[in-house]
């Protein structure tokens, strides 16, 4: 069953009353629950776009050509009101970004925390869920210190904690290994792979990095804000 | 407690603005007691005049002499239910200039009023004057006794002579605290010694008064009474309850405007570095913002939690306006206290009005930059660096 259907999604960004963006010019997609796939493509290809509309953090441009369509979980996306949106993602999907993206007054618990409150769990379940969710990361001792204390890595981690605790359906990456060293990036990932195959999680990685799309199950390639290849990663190697 | 941290990120700013509300609630505070107190000596007046005539001299209000046969004609007079004569004198025929009421000498004679007066003094110690009374004998209002530190049976100095304290009277926090109440007679041989002699040598002290209160009977109209007076006693000049009520109404008028315009001020001045800190304090957080409209924060959350921080900077600012304006109160009252002058009354009602304005101005004013916030784009405010 897939968990995302969409298609002829299409979205312009204005830059000013002259230009404009055609970011994405008509992408169908489909993404199977359960799956790990990674959204490779030059800078412009239309990626991070495609990411923001899958992710719901935008809604995709409906004039100026056949209506697009986007069912998340089936439901339809393509009607919902921003404050609908807003709780999709707060239940249903986790972000993890390149530059981790953590409150920075707040400690890693409560970094942790205020996603689950999002999410409608009260205050003290919240901690007790964000602590869990900091113990599965390996960042248990670390729940009381904030993100200017913590390394890349692990502000990471706990971004990747944030992203889980609501255990949702989806979780949605934006070059998360972008500003990690190699061996620091190799750890999340790991872990993103280890949620996708333990709890059967559906990873969608936005990136740069070949060896990222080599730890996915499929690489979707863009460019020029279409999709130009879709493959599974078995078969890359194959050709390789 | 994220609140205050939030709060404690931007220390200067934040306590800046704190202070700027600081000043108005202060400068609410404090000009809301002075008219606490205003208003309080004026509802006491009104109280007071309320349900009679003052009749005095035409030429001067009150200090011009007036004879007690005027009391035999007022008294014949149709709807007239009591008189009683009065003579008001300065406790000091030559008074040091200060601020607030001067202590005054009044005359009269208890039981004149016949049952009709309804402001009554309460005892502290000791007991009323009585008709019976002569001589040197004085009840002294609660400020005074204070100022000499005496009560009931002790002695006090009026001018140059030796007075017995037959009572000491409860706090009024109006007129009848400055003053000392002595018998009619008394009065009348010592307002005699203040006229000039010229004015003197034709009048006996015992035919003295400068005031005449009048009770109209039950059921009298105040003005129609007032009018047969003045038509009856020459030179003679009227004041009824409700003129009193009108000519100080006016005064309180005032004192309200001021504190209206206190508010005023404090609320532009106040409001408008809430909304400069709180839209200083989105722009710095727009990438948070991003980030938490992105996990799933709601716009009302999102809005909610600035205005609480917008509420805490003014509930802050409220509590310490408040205390430095209770400081002011409590140290000028306490310095005023020896001589008699009690400018400030901070009632519970002004400070809880206080707190609670500059909490809801706080929330007001943060409401436009936190509505602001939420409206980011989430995309958008996580690119901002």
């Amino acid at each position: 069953m897939n968990l995302i259907e969409a298609t002829d999604l299409r979205k312009t960004y204005r830059l000013s009353r002259r230009t404009s963006i055609d970011a994405l010019q008509g992408v169908d997609v489909s993404i199977a629950a359960g799956e790990m796939v990674a959204i490779m493509g030059p800078s412009g290809s239309g990626k991070s776009t495609l990411m923001h509309l899958l992710g719901l953090l935008h809604a995709p441009d409906t004039d100026d050509g056949p209506a697009p369509t986007l069912r998340i979980d089936g439901v339809d996306a393509t009607t919902l009101s921003d404050g609908e949106r807003t709780s999709i993602r707060a239940r249903s999907m986790g972000f993890v970004f390149q530059s981790f993206n953590l409150v920075p007054t707040l400690t890693a618990e409560e970094n942790v925390a205020l996603a689950a409150e999002y999410a409608g769990t009260s205050g003290s379940a919240a901690r007790v869920a964000a602590r869990a969710s900091l113990a599965s990361v390996g960042l248990a001792e670390r729940a009381g210190h904030r993100p200017m204390e913590l390394s890349g890595g692990e502000q990471q981690r706990v971004a990747i904690a944030r992203a889980l605790v609501n255990d949702p359906k989806l979780i949605l990456g934006d070059e998360p290994t972008g500003n990690l060293d190699s061996s620091r990036a190799a750890e999340v990932l790991g872990l993103l792979r280890r949620f996708n195959r333990e709890r059967g999680q559906t990873v969608l990685i936005v990136t740069h990095d070949q060896e990222v799309g080599a730890a996915c199950d499929r690489i979707i390639r863009m460019r020029d804000g279409r999709i130009i290849a879709d493959e599974r990663v078995a078969d890359v190697q194959v050709a390789a | 407690m994220r609140i205050l941290r939030e709060l404690s990120r931007r220390k200067l700013r934040t306590s800046l603005t704190i202070t700027g509300i600081t000043i108005g609630i202060w400068a609410l505070v404090v000009f809301s007691s002075l008219a606490n107190q205003i208003n309080g000596l004026v509802g006491m007046g009104s109280e007071y005049f309320a349900d009679k005539i003052v009749v005095t001299d035409g030429m001067a209000f009150g200090s011009s002499p007036m004879r007690l046969d005027d009391v035999e004609i007022i008294a014949g007079l149709d709807g007239v239910g009591a008189v009683q004569p009065k003579v008001e004198i300065p406790w000091d025929p030559d008074p040091a200039i200060g601020f607030g009421a001067p202590d005054f000498l009044v005359g009269t004679i208890p039981g004149a009023d016949a049952g009709f007066e309804t402001f009554t003094l309460e005892l502290a110690t000791g007991r009323q004057l009585i008709a019976e009374d002569t001589g040197n004998v004085v009840v002294l209002g609660s400020t005074i006794a204070r100022k000499y530190g005496v009560v009931a049976g002790g002695t006090v100095d009026i001018r140059g002579e030796s007075f017995e304290v037959l009572g000491t009277l409860q706090p009024t926090l109006s007129s009848p605290d400055t003053n000392g109440f002595i018998p009619l007679s008394t009065a009348q041989a010592l307002y005699l010694g203040d006229l000039p002699p010229l004015v003197a040598e034709s009048l006996q002290a015992d035919e003295l008064a400068n005031q005449i209160v009048v009770f109209p009977e039950v059921g009298a109209d105040p003005t129609t009474v007032a009018a047969a007076i003045e038509a009856a006693v020459e030179n003679s000049a009227t004041m009824t309850g409700a003129e009193f009520s009108e000519t100080v109404g006016a005064t309180t008028v005032i004192f309200n405007a001021i504190i209206i315009g206190v508010a005023a001020i404090s609320l532009i001045v106040g409001g408008l570095s809430v909304i400069n800190t709180m839209a200083m304090s989105v722009a710095e957080r727009t990438r948070e913002i991003g980030i938490r409209r992105a996990i799933g924060g709601s716009r009302r959350r999102i809005v909610r939690e600035l205005v609480a921080e917008a509420g805490v900077i003014g509930l802050l600012g409220g509590l310490i306006g408040l205390g430095l304006g209770a400081a002011v109160v409590v140290l000028v009252n306490e310095a005023g206290r020896s001589s008699g002058t009690v400018l400030f009354d901070l009632t519970a009602q002004t400070a809880a009005f206080a707190v609670g304005f500059s909490t809801i101005l706080g929330m007001v004013a943060g409401i436009i930059p936190a509505w602001t916030a939420a409206r980011l784009d989430p995309v958008s405010a996580l690119r901002y660096e």
